[in-house]
Order: C-alpha cells, then structure tokens, then sequence
C-alpha cells in the first residue's frame, strides 16, 4: 500500500502547457505514472508531449472518464478558478504546485473542497511521492529521484526541498519510505499533518512517520491532538524548524507565507511542547532521524 | 503588508466605518489652530502603543503642539516616529473589540468579538465562517450573543460587522481589527484600525529579506531549510547578519541581485550558501548568479564562503566554482548532501572566527 497515490493513479495536469505543468508531466512519465491528459485553455486539440490537452476539465473528463488525480501548476492568478474546476469535476484528489496564491483564494478552495469531499494537497506543495509506485509533481527531479526507494516510513513535510532531505538521509540508512508529502508552508493548507496521520494509520506499509515542521499556524499542535485523541500508535519522529525567529519582532513571516513569528501558540516552544507531551519524539538535525526511528521501530 | 493606523482608517471610511475626526500631520507647526481637546498618536506599528507612551491625551492647543512636537522624531520600541495622527477626544460608554483574519486550524475567515475591548485584551470570542454561506445576519447576530454583547446593541454592531466583512474580502485583508470601537451616543466609531493586506495580492513573489545584527551573510534557500540552519548556525554559536530564502529554481539574475545585497554588508567574516537536496532548482544556474554577484562586491570577498547544496547539475556548478576560487582567489568550501546541512554551520562558524583551521 501507500497513501494518496500508487500505480493506479491516471493524472490530470492543469496547465501542462506551462513550465512547471510540462517538467511534471516528463517527471511523472519518467517515474511510470500514468498521465491521462492535461488542461490549458486555449490549447485544446494540442499535445504536450504525447499527452493531449484540452481546453476544459469536462472535455478532457468526458474522453478519459478514469482520471483520479489533478496536478494544478497554473499561475497564481488563474489556481482559484483551476482549483474550483476539477472539485466541480469531483476529482478526488487536487494537489497544488503554485506558489503566491492569496489567502483568500486558498480559502475559497477549501470551502469548496470541504463541502464537496475532495482532498487538496497545497498550494505550494512539491508533490507527492509513494517510491516505485507513482509520482505527482515537482518531487524528486531528474537524478535527485536516486534518493527516495520504497520502504516503511512515511514522511510529511511543510517544506519541499526538506521532504527530499529528509528521504535522502532516510534511503542512505536504509529506510525506505512509502509516502512522501510536501504539503506547502501557506496560511490555509488544503491538508495538515492530522489529515496525512489519519491515512498513515490506516496504511500496512507504514510503520513510522517523520514530519517536518515550522513555527507558525497550529497544524502541528493540531497533529499532536490528533495523536493522543486517535491513539495513533505508530511512533512518529518531528523536526520543527524556525526556532531563530524569537530574534525577531513578533508576527515577522519566516520561510513560508505561514510560517510567522508568534508567542505562544504557534511559537517554536508551544510546538515542541504540544508534540512531545503527544509522544512524537523531536529531533534537532535531519541526520538524527534514522538513528531514532531505527531505536523506535527496534531495528 | 500593515498599515499605518491612518491609512487603515482612511480605508475604512471608504466602506463606512466612521472613525473620529483627525489630521496626519509630520511637524507639530503643521497642527491646525482650531484643535481642542485630543488625541495625540503615534504612527508607528508597535504593539500596545499606549503603554510604549505613544498615546498622548491633550486638553488644549498648546500642549497637543508640545505632545506632538515630543512624539515626531522620537523612537518608539526602535521604530521612529515620523507622523502623528491628531483626533478629536472620543466620549464612549463602551469599547469593544472585532476583527476578521484566518484560522490554519478552520482553513477559513474567522470573526473575533469581546464585548470588552480596548487595551490588554487577551482572548476574544472565535466564530469560523463557512465561505460557502458568507456572513448572514443570524449568524453575527448568534456570535453577538454568544459573546455577551449587550442586546439592544445586536443590531447597530452587526451593521459594522458587515462593513468591515466586505473591507476584508474586497481589500484582500489578512486581517482587519477595529480595537477598540467606540459606543457613543451618536453611534459607532472605530478608535483604532489594524490592517494587514495580503501582499501576494499586492506584490507577488517578493524576495524575502530580514536584516539582522551578525557578520555571517546567508544565502539560504528552501522556506523550511532555511529556517532549520538558521537554528542551526544559532547553536553553532554563528551570528547571522540576515536573513533571505530564495527557492522555486529561481533565473540567475534573481539570485546575483540578492548575492549583491546580502554581501554589500560591511564588516561580515563568512558567508554561507546553504540548501537542502534541491527537487527541481537548477544548482548551475543558482551558484552561476551567486558568483556572478559575488564578482561585483567591492572590495572582492575573502572571508570565507561555505557551499552547500545539491541537486539537479550540481557536480557541474561545483566544478565552476573551484576554476573561478583558483583562478579569482575565493575562499570556497564546496559541500554536497554527503555532508549534513548541520554540519556546514559548524564548518561556517569554526572558518569565520578563526577558532580552528579545517
């Protein structure tokens, strides 16, 4: 198993005339996930490749009816309105690359997500990973994909770049991962650190979780309820970042859009508090993480 | 981006809040001959501006020209005071507090009501709302209630709240505090305006940059790894002169303007390059901007520069930079994801000072 992802993934990509939509479409064929098709407006009846575009998520739905996955790698300016198409469409599951998007888009799109069961991953997310099964995203590009291999762990992270170095010193000690998650560092994440424990719980190839954390919001208090409330028994290792920011005025925002300077919750101290007393045990470099979860798992 | 009290105020009467009457003024000789009885106050983005003495009361003309005069061109908690906002003196029978921002927790706009507002309020009253059903009467009404507001008031502060709801949507607010607004015989009136507009709306893709007291210039890129070696060079006992992130495979040009800012500093004693295994950033072009900047810091560098990144074309990059260190005389340090980020601030710190040669 895995979670969000595997082989029977057939992508969708929202702007694949772009970039960022083209370099994840090559990506995700190179790692043998199925891209159905992909939606530009305007370039309808074109390919991307091999992929045929078309210019609606209804067109291209009504010629590839199993299409259960959207990657979103618009502009920013044009993600509320993409996002807004494919729950419309009721694809399950949306994940948003996109950076910049405002609040109150972000907003908007959970609103709708929520009323209308489909899961979001994003915006700002790197992707999503299930090693040797499928790939969405920016995730793992090129050659970087030697460091990821399938094994037990999962990993779920704010940022996109720790997720991949979290993975890497994971694979050189020999734990492979089953999931791997960038969720995005905004204000309003379309999912949290909760959501993914809940699916973790429920994967048998998962046996241990390692999240990657930052001040601000309260997804990783959020987490550490979740864990004492669900009895969530598989161990969970954190690293929380941006402890540094108590040098700075409250309310400066660090590294990601999300990630603000706070007392109190949503400070470093309250995070590290929260997630111990639930359990989780916190490692300071990225490089310890192996060393614990070989102690936990007692391997 | 935060607003200024009196530009947040100007904003609010655009949606028809009322605010008292007032003048922004940047000398206390620009102070009408008319003002009574005032208000005196600081433009300044501080918290808790009364107890940081950057509220002044004044009886008359005269001694709001000498409060004015005081407060214009003094520090208030390090930040100068460049304006004063003079307003008439407001007699309320109560103060409450509202405001409307984002919850991570909800992923939605949330309303926050104390029916006691004004200075040192802690907590306040949180109602979610569901973008879907918008802000109804029944539900401010319910809030309202729900957070012990005074009955006969439901309807007249409602009609405030709808203001500032469509202030918050239209503007793109991020948040939009009235604390406190004033209840007075002839009405509502908000005393106090804390705006923060979204500045992904207003100056998308804006680079960050936080200038701190250090002399160890970092270019760090990665929102998360960036944070996690800050927190690292800090127990490495390294003193950042900034701090900057840059990520999401950034062109050359972008990265050689923020080199050049970042190492225009005076006095620094190292510089540091750091990232994590980068997913889909081109390290060629990153480290090909970074040198690029480097070449235009007068006098040339020759502190130390500690390298460490990965990712796609790194080798490559890498190779670059050793011909241009032999050739140009830099003092780089070129590490790859074979060495933990940790482990370079060490490397940075032990360089910099001098307390051990590598």
């Amino acid at each position: 198993m895995s979670i969000l992802i595997d082989k029977k993934t057939r992508l969708l990509i929202q702007g694949i005339s772009g970039k960022e939509g083209l370099r994840a479409c090559r990506e995700a064929l190179a790692y043998g996930t199925k891209v159905i098709a992909g939606v530009t407006p305007g370039k309808g009846g074109t390919k991307a490749d091999a992929v045929p575009v078309y210019d609606t998520i209804s067109q291209a739905i009504k010629k590839h009816k199993d299409i259960n996955a959207t990657f979103i790698a618009t502009p920013a300016p044009f993600v509320k309105d993409a996002a807004l198409e494919a729950i419309y469409a009721g694809i399950p599951l949306v994940v948003i690359l996109t950076e910049h998007v405002p609040t109150q888009d972000s907003a908007w799109i959970q609103a709708h997500a929520k009323a209308a069961n489909v899961r979001v991953i994003g915006p700002s997310a790197i992707g999503i990973i299930s090693p040797g099964k499928a790939k969405i995203g920016s995730i793992g590009t090129g050659d970087m994909i030697r460091g990821f291999t399938a094994g037990p762990i999962g990993v779920v992270s704010k940022s996109g770049g720790m997720a991949s170095e979290i993975c890497f010193a994971l694979t050189r000690a020999g734990l492979g991962q089953s999931t791997a998650i960038g969720l995005g560092g905004d204000v309003i994440a379309g999912s949290s650190f909760a959501d993914m424990l809940a699916l973790f719980a429920k994967d048998t190839q998962t046996k241990a979780v390692v999240l990657f954390a930052e001040v601000g919001g309260s997804y990783e208090e959020d987490a550490a309820a979740f864990i004492k409330k669900t009895k969530f028994v598989k161990p969970v290792v954190a690293i929380v970042a941006g402890g540094f920011g108590s040098l700075l005025p409250e309310d400066t925002v660090l590294g990601h859009a999300g990630a603000i300077v706070s007392r109190g919750r949503g400070s470093y101290e309250s995070k590290i508090k929260a997630l111990r007393s639930a359990g989780v045990v916190i490692a300071n470099t990225v490089e310890e993480i192996p060393t614990l979860l070989k102690k936990k798992l007692k391997i | 981006m935060r607003l200024y009290e009196h530009a947040g105020k100007e904003l609010f009467r655009q949606y028809g809040i009322s605010t008292p009457k007032g003048v922004i003024i940047s000398a206390a000789s620009k102070l009408p001959r008319s003002t009574g009885a005032c208000v005196i106050k600081a433009q300044v983005m501080v918290g808790d501006r009364q107890k940081a003495g950057g509220i002044v009361k004044a009886e008359n003309y005269i001694a709001a020209k000498k409060a004015a005069a005081l407060l214009i061109g003094s520090t208030i908690r390090d930040e100068k005071v460049g304006k004063v906002l003079v307003e008439e003196l407001i007699l309320y029978e109560r103060e409450y507090y509202l405001s409307f921002s984002y919850d991570s927790s909800t992923r939605s706009p949330v309303l926050a009501l104390n029916a006691k507002g004004g200075t040192g309020i802690e907590e306040a009253h949180v109602f979610p709302i569901d973008l879907l059903w918008g802000l109804p009467k029944f539900f401010v009404r319910n809030a309202l209630l729900k957070a012990a507001f005074p009955i006969d008031e439901i309807s007249g502060i409602s009609k405030i709240i709808e203001q500032l709801w469509k202030f918050f949507l239209d503007e793109h607010a991020l948040l939009a505090e009235i604390n406190p607004l004033f209840k007075t015989v002839d009405g509502y009136i908000a005393g106090d305006a804390k705006i923060i507009l979204d500045d992904e709306k207003l100056r998308p893709a804006e680079r960050h940059y936080i200038d701190m007291e250090g002399d160890i210039a970092i270019l760090a890129s990665g929102g998360g790894a960036s944070m996690l070696n800050m927190d690292a060079l800090l127990r490495a006992g390294g003193k950042p002169a900034n701090y900057t992130e840059y990520s999401g495979n950034p062109p050359a040009e972008v990265v050689r303007e923020l080199t050049k800012r970042v190492l225009s500093k005076k006095n620094l004693k190292g510089c540091w390059v750091v990232g994590a295994a980068a997913n889909f950033t081109d390290i060629h072009t990153t480290l090909s901007g970074f040198l690029d900047g480097l070449r235009e810091i007068n006098p040339k560098p020759r502190y130390p520069i500690v390298i460490r990144r990965d990712g796609p074309r790194c080798q490559e990059a890498f190779a670059m930079l050793r011909e241009a260190g032999l050739k140009e005389g830099y003092d780089f340090h070129l590490y790859d994801s074979n060495t933990p980020m940790v482990a370079t601030a060490k490397t940075i710190v032990d360089l910099a000072y001098a307390t051990k040669k590598i």
